[in-house]
């Protein structure tokens, strides 16, 4: 879904605001330790390259992720957040992303009920030898946050663009 | 205080407050979720300058906001430097439509404490440019108690212009301070007398602006006669009463926050890497961690003695070392709180435990 | 519905057996026919008691307070009441043997005009789960009732996004930080609240429409699976917001996610969010 009005780039959710022309999003990375943030690693180490937009922060599971991370980071920098964690089964603490995944869910839609696009935040279950799908994730998540535009709601105070 | 005294009616004063938003940067009640609160408004039909008191917010924001940039500071490794806010959007030239008398006497109450021992000069410069044109109540609400506390009610001079309704469809429109005269100058007042627009009143219009008044004092449910009661609150701070009539509260802030002469604040930084903004923010002295402080001391965890604390700044503190009530008796408190504690009862109930 | 001579009865008889110290009741306001709560200590004052449809407080926010701690209490309470008291009881936050539940088969309370509130409208849990008595005697049912969903919420969620984002900021610039809705939620017992907290960085104290977009949002996620729909934030709130849409939306995702709508209903149960299923959906995942 492009947010361009006239062939230009506009904010989705403010379709008055209108991108700069050499706009890049910024997109605030939520990795888990054992699973994601290695994956990512072994992504740098294959050389494999994904778009510099994003910005890792490393937790211990993805169930560390309060909603709030996810408000924080859109209300800062962020146009865009991804979370990502290991595959169900397969978290290092047994069961966190079971946890996680339903808190996800209620968080993805509760903002997108506020009136967020839900592709704002996005989640990934990328395993520490998925480094080409990290990669992918990456770019895909890039790739739809520039389509949806800078984001320009609720910003804090020094974040306003 | 002015006796230029003039009369219109209902369509007259709508003109006014028309002409009044054309020509001057305007605030007045706009409703929202049932609520009115005072916004900038550009025309007449977004306002309502009657709203009922219950259900509107007091206008002190305009003066003392709910949340002010007081500087902008930068603070990396070679030093802290502060630099000045933004313009402050509320000090140009304004006026105020649909203050009810209590929220502008409130305002004079808080001008003793914003030229105290500091000299508050933001505050100073809004009070300055601001012309409030204020329309006396017609009765009382469930909750006000404003002609039982120690200010004259019928002849204040907090608004700048006074409206009164009489019979008949007469409204009667006064200047009560110099600038209510100037203002109403610039409203061009002598051009609207020669249209008959307005007129100027004969001898029966004072008697008539009196007359309004008693209905408007005999509407009141609640009446207390202030100097007993406040003769007596200083004399309990240690009543065992205080515990009872703030047993329901649920200490959740709302009264300090609705309250046209509340003052309390609290600073917070916004802060990203290395630069930063201050806000000055209101706080209430009922909440539970009211001036916590570092290292974690609460000087007033108990409940009864935040809000023994709050009755006494009140009807004693204030009054002791300002010479005015810090309560004007708007009722606001009482409509917004969850458990609808009033605070005329509490400071009757705890006075009457005392013997004079 | 008024059960106001059983309610007295019930107090008068647990004071004079010794079994409580605070009885926590409604009483009239005393300048209207509105009713607020009542903690009486005294046997005498018991004939404040009422209980009536204008009875609408819900009366376990007062089990958070230091001065009803470690004390034995006497409390009535209402279908939604009762499961709040539940939950709390599931989360220790309150000893059972320090409470005297009274139950009341509530048919629906009424706001200051008159009308039936929304949330009685709807409501699936009119009588209590968890008392020591009920006031007449019911027995409660046992069966789940069926989820209800909220109009409200349909109407919002029927606007495309530019209008729900237009209609959620005015609601947002219309707080104005009192976090009153905290305060009276019964289930908000964090001694460190994340958005009462006055002057960290972290938690935003300032009040601009960011900052309350940041509490409510924060507040609601956090009460997600725990709200038991009483409208005691919404009844606090001085600005009149809307803030059952968003409790509501939370619940109607969990149920139609999780398949859970009974926040308190059984004690021992914690609600959506400390429970997983293999099953629970993963399509939104990559």
């Amino acid at each position: 879904m492009e947010a361009a009005v006239n062939n230009q780039l506009v904010s989705i959710e403010k379709p008055e605001i209108v991108a700069p022309p050499d706009w890049e999003p910024v997109i605030i990375g939520i990795l888990c330790n054992w699973c994601s943030y290695a994956g990512s690693d072994l992504t740098g180490t294959s050389r494999i390259q994904y778009p510099p937009n994003i910005r890792i922060i490393r937790v211990p599971c993805s169930s560390r992720v309060d909603p709030w991370f996810l408000i924080k980071s859109l209300q800062t920098t962020a146009d865009g957040v991804l979370v990502s964690g290991c595959h169900p089964g397969d978290c290092h603490y047994i069961s966190g992303n079971y946890y996680a995944r339903r808190r996800f869910l209620v968080t993805k839609k509760l903002l997108n009920f506020v009136g967020f696009h839900e592709n704002r935040v996005q989640f990934s279950w990328v395993s520490a030898a998925e480094g080409p799908k990290f990669a992918k994730v990456v770019a895909k998540v890039t790739e739809d946050i520039k389509k949806l535009g800078p984001l320009h709601l609720y910003k804090k105070e020094n974040f306003e663009k | 205080m002015s006796v230029e005294l003039f009369v219109t009616d209902k369509a007259g004063l709508t003109k006014f407050y028309e002409a009044i938003i054309s020509k001057n940067e305007t605030y007045a009640p706009v409703e929202k979720f049932g609520k009115y609160d005072f916004k900038r408004v550009s025309s007449f039909d977004a306002c309502n300058p009657d709203a009922p008191i219950a259900q509107t917010m007091s206008a002190k924001p305009l003066f003392f906001p709910r949340s002010a940039k007081i500087m902008k500071y930068t603070a990396d490794h070679s030093g802290t430097t502060v630099k000045e806010t933004d313009e402050d959007s509320l000090a140009g030239k304004r006026a105020i439509l649909g203050m009810k008398h209590c929220d502008a006497r409130a305002l004079q109450v808080l001008d003793k404490v914003y030229n105290w021992d500091y000299i508050d000069t933001d505050y100073q410069r809004r009070r300055e440019n601001t012309v409030i044109i204020s329309a006396r109540c017609d009765k009382a609400e469930t909750h006000c108690f404003c002609t039982s506390l120690d200010y004259d009610v019928e002849h204040s001079d907090a608004m700048d212009v006074a409206i009164v309704n009489g019979t008949d469809g007469k409204v009667f429109i006064e200047a009560r301070t110099e600038k209510g005269k100037v203002f109403l100058k610039e409203m061009n007042i002598e051009q609207r007398i020669s249209n008959n627009e307005f007129q100027v009143t004969d001898e029966t219009a004072p008697a008539a602006v009196k007359q309004q008044y008693e209905a408007f004092a005999a509407s009141f449910r609640l009446k207390m006669d202030y100097t007993e009661v406040n003769a007596r609150l200083s004399k309990i701070f240690d009543s065992p009463e205080f515990e009872n009539v703030s047993a329901n509260c649920i200490s959740c802030n709302t009264c300090a926050f609705v309250c046209p002469t509340c003052h309390c604040f609290k600073i917070s930084d916004e802060k990203v890497k290395d630069t930063g903004v201050r806000y000055k923010s209101y706080d209430s002295c009922n909440n539970g961690y009211f001036t916590l402080m570092a290292g974690g001391h609460n000087p007033r965890p108990v409940k009864y003695r935040r809000w023994r604390q709050r009755a006494l700044h009140k009807f004693v503190y204030y009054k002791e070392r300002f010479g005015e009530n810090l309560c004007v008796g708007c009722g606001k408190c009482t409509n917004s709180c969850p458990v609808n504690i009033s605070i005329f009862e509490v400071v009757k109930q705890v006075s009457e435990t005392v013997s004079v | 519905m008024d059960y106001t001579n059983q309610i007295r009865e019930i107090a008068s008889k647990l004071f004079a057996e010794g079994k409580i110290d605070v009885f926590v009741g409604y009483r009239m306001t005393g300048f209207d026919e509105n009713q607020v709560p009542a903690l009486i200590r005294d046997p005498n004052e018991v004939s404040k008691l009422v209980f009536t449809d204008k009875s609408v407080f819900n009366l376990t926010n007062y089990l958070k307070q230091d001065h009803t701690r470690n004390k034995r209490i006497g409390m009535v309470v209402k279908g939604c009441d009762s499961r709040a008291l539940n939950l709390l009881l599931t989360e220790s936050q309150v000893k059972r043997e320090n409470l005297h539940i009274v139950g009341i088969p509530c048919k629906g309370v009424v706001d200051e005009n008159g009308n039936k509130m929304q949330n009685c409208i709807e409501c699936i849990f009119p009588n209590p789960v968890v008392f020591d008595e009920m006031v007449d005697g019911t027995p409660t049912g046992s069966e789940a009732p069926p989820y209800q969903v909220n109009t409200d919420i349909q109407n919002i969620a029927a606007m495309d996004l530019v209008e729900r984002r237009a209609y959620f900021e005015e609601v947002f610039e219309s707080c104005i930080r009192c976090n009153a809705c905290r305060h009276s939620c019964p289930m908000c017992y964090c001694a460190k609240c994340c958005i009462d907290q006055e002057t960290s960085t972290l938690y935003h104290g300032a009040n601009t429409t960011s900052s309350a977009f940041h509490a409510l949002m924060t507040w609601s996620l956090h009460l997600a699976g725990r709200c038991v729909d009483c409208r005691n934030c919404e009844k606090a709130c001085p600005s009149h917001l809307p803030l059952h849409l968003l409790h509501k939306w939370n619940e109607q995702v969990i149920y139609e996610n999780f398949q859970e709508h009974l926040a308190g209903v059984h004690e021992g149960d914690r609600g959506a969010f400390y429970k997983y299923s293999m099953k629970d959906p993963d399509d939104f995942i990559m």
